[in-house]
């Protein structure tokens, strides 16, 4: 755990006269795996978005790797080639093999050779566990096999972080395991991340900080120990106890 | 094959020739525009979309037997320059079937979720390479069937152009049945030649589409 590779401070954002985001600050370190967790509505996929330019926010800065973010001369398409994003119904390109998915961005983002991208492609399609499915397009796989490619896309950029928006919960029950697995290896082998999840053995397992939003405030911002033994608010109390008994 | 097709047959190929480049370079001259229009509108550029909408318009509240005088008496007379007939006509006839297409690009860009644009961007590539490399790609993909309705009904509308003298299908079979009028068995030849090639070009539609389905 070394300098922040993520900063944001007093974040605010609304959609016309609704704020979505209130004054959130948070900062993530190099390595560090966050979990954000909070109910419906309460601005989780919007932080992630804020975070690589998907979104603006009105006021306050978030930084990534030193470079604001909400700046006008900002490159967004390089930063967010910094940031790897996985989002809740994949959004893998219909029309391309799962290859041609994880090409795509390596030639037409970083520039690489399309040879390059390609012995690239197939080594993340591999460490996914989907090398045989390399040709296929994504309509003929399962969701869990979707959401794997999915991660080996955003990886195949080499992210200093990733941004994952509800990876598992537009999964088939026996999906989600294979999909938690991968994002397990990842956090093991010391990739900087911010999940968005219900999944709360994954949170105890891998997570070093657990964030707890509500009505677009940051409520609790804990390491994971604290969060799941002694929350703080009443709402996180609350919202844990609603979550963890089904 | 009744004596009246078969003696006149190099005629009326020479018009089925003519049909089907007309045909085939509405077709590819409306597509291109098409896109261009439907992508220029969907994307609200500004002042453009604007005009464009009007074209659509236009165009759309026009028979296509005006536009087709339009581009061969009015144009030129405006502009002072000569076209031919058969230029006149495919410029008229890629104005029209342009009009249709763009609509049927918009409905196409509609259709791709704006989740998906947002993965792109979130991989780092530009609005315009997103556009360039996956919405329209996709977009096209989908209008498939709708495009090949419009190429099935370009197909059939050339006939009109015989009205200012390009000696397409239609026009050489008439003058044909005028030497030697036998207008059933003539016409029935003609019909029947159009309906299979429309038959043919909406089932290429449909294994290109079967093929390209995502
Ligand atoms: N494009 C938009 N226009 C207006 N309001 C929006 C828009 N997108 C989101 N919102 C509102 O912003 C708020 C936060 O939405 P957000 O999607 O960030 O919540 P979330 O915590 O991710 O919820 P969920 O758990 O349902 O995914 C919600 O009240 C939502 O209705
Ligand atoms: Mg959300």
């Amino acid at each position: 755990m070394s300098k922040p590779i993520i900063i944001l401070e007093d974040v605010s954002k609304s959609y016309g006269a609704v704020p979505v985001l209130r004054g959130c600050s948070t900062a993530v370190s190099r390595g560090e795996v966050v979990v954000v967790c909070g109910p419906s509505g309460s601005g989780k996929s919007t932080l992630l978005q804020c975070i690589n330019g998907l979104e603006p926010y009105q006021s306050g800065s978030i930084l990534v790797e030193g470079v604001e973010v909400g700046a006008k001369k900002t490159d967004l398409p390089r930063l967010r080639t910094r940031i790897g994003m996985v989002f809740q119904h994949f959004e893998l390109y219909p029309h391309m093999t799962a290859l041609e998915n994880v090409v795509l961005a390596q030639v037409h983002a970083l520039r690489r050779s399309r040879k390059e991208a390609e012995a690239r492609g197939r080594r993340l399609l591999d460490r996914v566990g989907l090398a045989s499915k390399a040709d296929t397009r994504p309509g003929k796989l399962s969701g869990g096999q979707q959401q794997r490619i999915a991660i080996a896309r955003a990886l195949a950029l080499d992210p200093q972080a990733m941004l994952l928006d509800e990876p598992t919960s537009a999964l088939d029950p026996e999906m989600i395991t294979e999909v938690l697995d991968v994002l397990i290896e990842l956090a093991d082998e010391g990739m900087t991340m911010m999940v968005v999840t219900h999944e709360m053995g994954f949170a105890r397992r891998v997570a070093d900080r657990v964030i707890f939003m509500d009505q677009g405030e940051i409520i609790e911002d804990s390491p994971t120990k604290t969060f799941f033994s002694a929350p703080v608010s009443q709402r996180a109390k609350l919202f844990l106890s609603k979550i963890l008994s089904h | 094959m009744p004596d009246v097709i078969s003696q006149n047959m190099p005629f009326l190929l020479q018009g089925l020739v003519t049909t089907l480049r007309i045909a085939a370079l509405t077709a590819i001259g409306g597509t291109l525009l098409g896109l261009a229009v439907g992508v220029a509108v969907q994307l609200r550029l500004p002042f453009v979309a604007g005009l464009l909408r009007v074209y659509i318009e236009f165009v759309r509240g026009t028979p296509l037997l005006v536009m087709l005088f339009i581009c061969y008496f009015a144009l030129p007379a405006l502009m002072g320059l000569h076209v031919t007939a058969e230029q006149a006509t495919v410029l008229g006839f890629v104005l029209f079937i342009a009009a249709y297409i763009a609509e049927d690009v918009r409905s196409g860009l509609r259709s791709i979720g704006s989740g998906l644009v947002r993965a792109a961007l979130a991989t780092g590539l530009t609005r315009l390479q997103s556009l360039r490399l996956i919405i329209v790609p996709l977009a096209l993909r989908r209008i498939i069937p709708a495009l090949f309705n419009q190429y099935v009904r370009l197909l059939k509308f050339t006939s009109v152009a015989s009205v200012i003298g390009v000696q397409e299908f239609t026009g050489s079979a008439m003058l044909v049945n005028a030497r030697v009028f036998a207008p059933v068995s003539i016409l029935i030849f003609v019909a029947l030649t159009y309906l299979i090639l429309c038959l043919l070009l909406s089932s290429v539609g449909r294994v290109l589409h079967a093929y390209l389905a995502a």
